[in-house]
């Protein structure tokens, strides 16, 4: 026998000691061990991971990503370039949450790990830049958010973006990919319908709050349009608060929880001024986050007691909607739609039926897509953070897409739709990208 | 490691397919099981040449090389040993035929189990062995371990299902072993090789049967005030001339902790439940849920429930195969064990394991394939605990001595691997594992692959592992001793 | 007729480790090869003392147990001692509630099988000669019949076995439970290894409830294709029969009452009785209760001509298990072939045999597993030209060439003197270099049936 002294069945701990080894790289929001110690490292999540799947390596699975994480804060991996790498991986999917028969919480965990992140690492100089401009300045700041669109907006109509595209000069930069998967920015922002209220139509039913998002503002006018539409046909009073802001959705997946709970407790103070039934959303990444705001704000007794009572009224608008059933449409959609799960909606959320319900309801025959559940590659601004990465997973979603014969594709978030709206592209497939509100409003007469 | 050699397998595989860094191997120190070491290397193979190059270079440095699937072995059959190379197959991950008139598949290495079954389905066929761990698992791995699972009851497990391998021999050397015809002429060393653990071989083709989907499916769920009657019962049904497609048992601890997990509807009242799966041409299955429903009443059953549809059918088998993951909902360790015994032993057996479990203080839950005699019990323990930990070994080395007293064995579908290597010489003599030894030297000899693993090296085995502990048996009644 | 003698000095040795009275004198034949010595063991130790002074000695060792299938292989070069394992035949071991059985290795297969009986099992394996043919031999030529198709073969039951290796250490694999992966599967790789590695002593097995109740549907066709389709609608159907044979037209006349004994060589065609001798069979046997017998009926309809039932049901598939001996019987250099092929390539061997057989005078017939790809080809010479070794080997080696790649076919029975003249085994495509490693491994000196095997 050689270097271990090998005894039968000796069980070794599967996870590190806490008292043994103080966490070295300690940081204010760093997983503790009772989030990590669930991980039984069993392996079953990894199939289910799509940068696995597409990597096939420890690292990129979340079981690898969970015993990285313990590593570093056990002071055996440094807080370096590596783990950095693997934890920006991730997706954010959760479809690894589903899979796990110990109930890891993994989404948690790679929040936390990221923050971690933020809080002891020093990322190279431009992309600090970068991301501060993005998280700090665009995102939380209607106004810039406005004028970057409308930068957009310019160059996308004025030719430029025909012009920049035939001549090539984005290949040779690298980022032909980007600029598919950058929105179409609307002719008109939705901000100016902020403060609005919308009554019912027909017999009231209830009274909402509508969360209107920040890029849908610019980009997904018509949706957050279609959504209220689809709401007051249903006999829903939709209130457009004034003052909400960004949900805090891109921060906290990107590790700044500081300002995911500044955000956090602003949307708090003004979607509970008032006294609503729901506070709905149609971007499922938002929804998710903001059903987090209590694990958010777990160490803020202030706001702890609100946050779980605002994640008690926050529901997405395919939720609500099939919680309450639909007034009859008036017309049906006779078409063949394949429905995407968006991970945030189907993982996150674990709503999977009540979309599916929503579309049968109108008369869309279902057209099972295979791995529905599994992520497209959007993941928020994962599609362009890890650009490469998110075209392979793209790719296996196409695959799956274009194995079935469906009139359309639907799918309950805007980032989905415009990754799914990138491949579709690419493939030069004519297959529709559509969002279920958007086929409710058809079916509810449009406006 | 060396430079050099890291430099030839990049080389060899490229680039992005040759980890080094220690951040890196940290990442391959592990499996599903209990014990860890650091690999030297990893490299990712993509085609059976790329393997045939790293073994051989491998075999001139006298490197010695793990093959490694997905992971998600539980006896430490992908653990390195030394500072070996870890060859992880799971990048060849290609169905690469379904042949539907011939009721075959032929895969790489790297494909997920229950992958296979889904591309097979729309033909009307399955992969049958279904190890716990399909979702994730691969067919690589599987034939490494001959794995099992509940439905190899009435089908078999991997080896049964195997009919031809692509073989890369530890000198580079590619051959190959039967081929999509169910046997061949001469020795069957297709049979022989499934099951080696990563010692004669690694595989890079693997020939498979596909099965015909059952016409009908039913799924019986027998619930028992106590663990006894549900013991009784397993006996009971094998005896009645039924063989169900899965004959499975959950002891009452078990069962809330699955419950907990799927909320599939197991009575968390109750001491004990039998998950039995019946299939075959619908009126079979209909006779046989009848058959067999009467038995377990006979037994004592308090209530025998039908799955109401398929979708609470799934939701029962979720529950089923994730019981060992649910358990770290409630423990931070657990120790899996894989045992086996005659059936008519069920009974004594648990007995037994309750006589330990209270004399250790630690909770033991129950869930095996009760239809094999094949127990998993799970023992847990807080690793943070050292007093635990050391009764966790004890009670763990008890059981195994329980099941080989009953003329059982050590494992049933887990593997020896490193974890149950020092038991062998409690299964087998040394001339039984001398023998072994030679056959593995005609695949592998110099031990370069997956060195140290399934055959205890004899001169020294014995005493590191000291005698097994003399369990203490309460007569029971009717039972030879 | 060669015949080797073995040194007194040996005898006396062998005696002293079996006892005066077992060892003996015989005049029975291995291809001609008529063993110095039987000796008759009655446990492993003594089996392998006598191993041990063989490999010593280097004395070539037959293992041999009812004598039923000693004829196949290669004529060997000289045996020494032929060990028969017929005083080993006891029931170690039988708990019908664990459904296993421990049986030592020369127990006739038919007696275990009786006692297993008892208690309605049975370990389902209907290969030929089941009174006389031992549990060991059975394993070690890996003999299957018709219930192959959903059982497997011995392979499939032996859950453990005890052998003796050539240098005489008495060893063991697997277990008695159904579910061992406790060290190497030796069982699989001594079933069907024809004694050439080791002596098996003892072997463990699952057994299975027996079914209560069976019935037999015999469907004709007027082309092989006719019946290969009527097969691929089975493949799709629900219906799970538990035999499923394919009956070629002339092998229908060696499936029934031989009648009176006639000159074995004398090749005359029976009238055929009920069938005219150009149909092609599948033949199914179903069970199940009276609803499931009564639905294969409903659902195969106007396909079936025949339906058995009872006493004339177990004849009818007793004559298929010993449709190669009826074939011997009557003619004593005919050829037999073992096949291994892929499913589809059932159709494709069976064509060969048809095509090919005229080309060399030969009179083709054949029954086998449709299911799974193991025919038993039969090659009948007509009386009026007796064959030369050449034109055996011709025809095998025509035959052979024309199965799809991946198959195999090996010759069970020929004449002695053909088989000299062309590869007995044929090619497979398990690598034959390794099947040689494995041998020496275990058998160094090369004394357990030295050139009979493919190894």
């Amino acid at each position: 026998m050689s270097e271990t002294a090998f005894e039968p069945g000796v069980p070794s701990p599967h996870m590190h000691d806490p008292h043994l080894h103080p966490p070295a790289n300690a940081a204010k929001d760093a997983p503790s061990w009772e989030l990590l110690s669930t991980c039984v490292h069993c392996g079953l999540c990894l199939n289910h991971c799509p940068t696995y799947k597409v990597l096939s390596n420890e690292m990129d699975s979340p079981r690898g990503r969970i015993y990285q994480v313990l590593q570093v804060n056990e002071g055996k991996m440094p807080l370096g370039e590596t783990f950095v790498q693997h934890i920006d991986r991730c997706l954010g999917c959760v479809a690894c949450e589903i899979a796990c028969p110990s109930g890891v919480k993994y989404g948690r965990i790679v929040e936390r790990a990221r923050a971690q992140i933020e809080q002891g690492y020093k990322r190279p100089l431009i992309q600090r830049v970068l991301r501060n401009f993005f998280y700090n300045k665009v995102i939380p700041n209607f106004r810039t958010l406005s004028f970057v669109a409308k930068l957009m907006r310019f160059y996308q109509r004025s030719g430029m973006q025909t012009l920049v595209r035939k001549s090539g000069l984005l290949k040779l930069m690298g980022v032909a990919d980007l600029d598919k998967l950058s929105p179409q920015i609307d002719k008109e922002f939705f901000f100016s319908e902020i403060g609005k209220v919308f009554p019912a139509i027909g017999a009231k039913r209830g009274k909402v709050a509508f969360v209107a998002g920040c890029i849908n503002n610019v980009a997904f006018s018509h949706l957050n349009r279609a959504t209220v539409n689809v709401l007051t046909q249903n006999g829903i009073e939709v209130h457009i608060p004034e003052g909400q802001g960004c949900c805090g959705a891109l921060h906290a997946h990107a590790g700044l929880r500081e300002e995911a709970r500044a955000l956090a407790r602003h949307n708090i103070n003004i979607f509970l001024g008032a006294d609503y039934d729901a506070i709905v959303t149609n971007a499922a990444g938002c929804g998710s986050n903001m059903k987090e705001y209590d694990d958010l704000l777990e160490n803020d007794p202030a706001y702890l007691g609100r946050a779980k009572e605002f994640k008690a009224k926050m529901k997405d608008v395919t939720e609500y909607l099939a919680g309450i059933g639909l007034v009859a449409p008036k017309r049906k959609i006779g078409q063949r739609v394949a429905y995407q799960d968006p991970c945030h909606l189907a993982n996150a959320q674990r709503i999977r039926t009540q979309p599916r319900e929503l579309l049968a309801a109108i008369g869309c025959e279902l057209v099972e897509l295979p791995h529905s559940d599994q992520c497209c590659g959007s993941a928020g601004v994962y599609n362009v953070a890890q650009n490469e990465l998110s075209m392979k997973i793209l790719e296996k979603k196409m695959e799956d897409v274009t194995s079935v014969s469906s009139d359309m594709l639907a799918t309950a978030n805007v980032g989905c739709m415009i990754q799914l709206r990138a491949g579709v592209q690419q493939r030069g497939l004519t297959l529709p990208v559509k969002h279920v509100m958007e086929l409710l409003d058809e079916a509810y007469g449009g406006n | 490691m060396d430079s050099s050699i890291i430099r030839q397998l990049r080389k060899i595989a490229g680039k992005e397919a040759v980890l080094d860094r220690p951040e890196e191997l940290m990442l391959y120190e592990y499996d599903a099981g209990v014990d860890k070491h650091r690999p030297g290397a990893v490299v990712f193979a993509q085609s059976t040449q790329q393997v045939s190059q790293v073994m051989k270079l491998a075999s001139d440095k006298k490197i010695p090389v793990v093959p490694r699937g997905a992971g998600t072995g539980l006896s430490g059959g992908a653990i390195a040993r030394r500072e070996a190379i870890v060859l992880s197959l799971a990048r060849m991950n290609k169905i690469l035929e379904i042949d539907v008139p011939n009721q075959r598949a032929v895969v790489q290495p790297g494909v997920v189990n229950l992958e296979l079954s889904n591309a097979t389905t729309k033909f009307g066929y399955y992969y049958a062995p279904d190890p716990s761990s399909q979702k994730a698992c691969t067919i690589g791995g599987n034939v490494a371990e001959n794995s099992g699972g509940p439905h190899t009851l009435a089908l078999g497990v991997t080896v049964n299902h195997v009919t031809g391998l692509e073989v890369v021999l530890p000198d580079g050397k590619v051959i190959e072993l039967g081929g999509k015809a169910q046997d061949s002429t001469g020795l069957d060393l297709t049979g022989f090789f499934v099951g080696s653990e990563g010692t004669m071989g690694v595989v890079t083709r693997i020939t498979v049967k596909l099965t015909k989907l059952p016409e009908h499916v039913t799924t019986l769920l027998a619930i028992y005030n106590t663990v006894e009657d549900a013991a009784n019962t397993v006996v009971a049904i094998t005896q009645s001339g039924v063989t169900p497609a899965a004959l499975e048992m959950l002891d009452g601890w078990m069962v809330r902790c699955v419950e907990a997990n799927v909320h599939a509807g197991y009575p968390e009242d109750a001491a004990a439940v039998l998950l039995i799966e019946l299939e075959g041409m619908r009126e079979t299955v209909n006779e046989q849920a009848e058959a067999v429903s009467a038995v377990c009443m006979q037994q004592k059953a308090r209530e025998v429930r039908h799955a109401k549809d398929e979708k609470q059918r799934q939701l029962l088998w979720l529950g089923r195969k994730t019981a060992f993951g649910a358990v770290g909902r409630v423990s931070p360790s657990y120790y899996t064990q894989d045992g086996v015994i005659p059936r008519t032993k069920v009974p004594y057996t648990l007995a037994e394991i309750e006589r330990i479990s209270k004399h250790y203080g630690l909770i033991i839950g129950n869930v095996f394939h009760a239809g094999d005699g094949n127990l998993h019990p799970l023992i847990l323990f807080d690793s943070r605990d050292p007093k635990q930990t050391e009764n966790s070994r004890k009670a763990a080395k008890e059981i195994m001595a329980c099941c080989l007293k009953f003329g059982g064995s050590i494992t049933g579908e887990h593997g020896v691997g490193l974890e149950k290597m020092g038991l062998m010489t409690a299964m087998f003599t040394e001339d039984d594992l001398e023998v072994m030894v030679r056959l593995r030297n005609a695949f592998n000899p110099e031990s370069i692959l997956n060195p140290q693993k399934m055959i205890p090296d004899l001169h020294f085995c014995r005493e590191i592992t000291g005698p097994l502990p003399k369990a203490k048996f309460e007569p029971v009644a009717g039972l030879p001793v | 007729m060669s015949t080797v003698t073995s040194p007194a000095s040996v005898d006396r040795e062998l005696a002293a480790i079996v006892g005066d009275g077992n060892v003996k004198r015989t005049d029975f034949e291995i291809n001609g090869v008529v063993p110095a010595a039987v000796v008759y063991p009655s446990s492993a130790e003594e089996v392998g003392a006598i191993l041990h002074l063989a490999n010593d000695r280097e004395l070539v060792v037959a293992p041999a147990g009812g004598l039923t299938k000693q004829q196949i292989g290669c004529v060997p070069e000289r045996i020494d001692i032929l060990l028969s394992t017929t005083r080993l035949n006891k029931v170690e071991e039988y708990d019908p509630g664990d459904l296993t059985i421990a049986v030592q290795a020369g127990m006739p297969f038919a007696e275990m099988q009786r006692q297993l009986g008892e208690h309605q099992q049975w370990v389902p394996c209907d290969a030929a000669s089941l009174e006389h043919a031992t549990v060991g031999g059975l394993l070690a030529t890996g003999a299957a019949g018709p219930l192959k198709s959903t059982f497997g073969h011995m392979r499939d039951f032996c859950i453990g076995i005890q052998f003796v290796t050539a240098d005489g250490k008495v060893v063991k694999g697997g277990g008695r439970v159904v579910k061992n992966v406790a060290g190497y599967d030796l069982m699989k790789l001594l079933t069907g290894s024809y004694g050439s590695l080791a002596v098996i002593t003892r072997a463990n097995f699952k057994v299975f409830p027996r079914p209560r109740q069976t019935r037999t549907f015999a469907c004709s066709f007027h082309s092989l294709d006719e019946a290969l389709q009527f097969r691929t609608r089975l493949f799709q159907s629900p219906l799970t029969p538990m035999c499923m044979e394919i009956v070629s037209p002339g092998a229908s006349e060696y499936l029934s009452n031989q009648g009176t004994v006639r000159d074995p060589d004398h090749y005359s065609p029976e009238q055929p009785i009920s069938l005219p001798a150009v149909e092609w069979q599948i033949v199914l046997r179903a069970t199940g209760s009276d609803n499931i017998l009564a639905r294969y009926t409903r659902e195969l309809g106007s396909a079936v001509t025949r339906t058995l039932e009872g006493a004339e049901e177990e004849q009818f598939w007793e004559w298929i298990c010993h449709f190669e001996q009826s074939v011997l019987a009557r003619h004593q250099n005919a050829m037999v072939l073992y096949t291994h092929l892929a499913i589809q390539n059932v159709g494709p061997a069976l064509q060969a045999l048809q095509r090919v057989a005229p080309d060399y005078n030969l009179i083709p017939a054949a029954v086998g597993r449709a299911a799974t790809g193991n025919l038993v080809l039969a090659l009948m010479p007509l009386s009026v030209d007796p064959p030369s070794a050449m034109q055996y080997a011709n025809c095998v080696s025509a035959l052979r060439g024309m199965l799809p790649p991946g198959s195999s076919a090996e010759v069970a029975h020929c004449p002695k003197e053909a088989k000299p003249h062309f590869d007995v085994w044929g090619t497979t495509p398990t690598d034959v270099k390794m099947m040689r490693a494995v041998k020496r491994a275990i058998d160094p000196k090369n004394i357990l049936n030295r050139g009979r095997f493919i190894v």
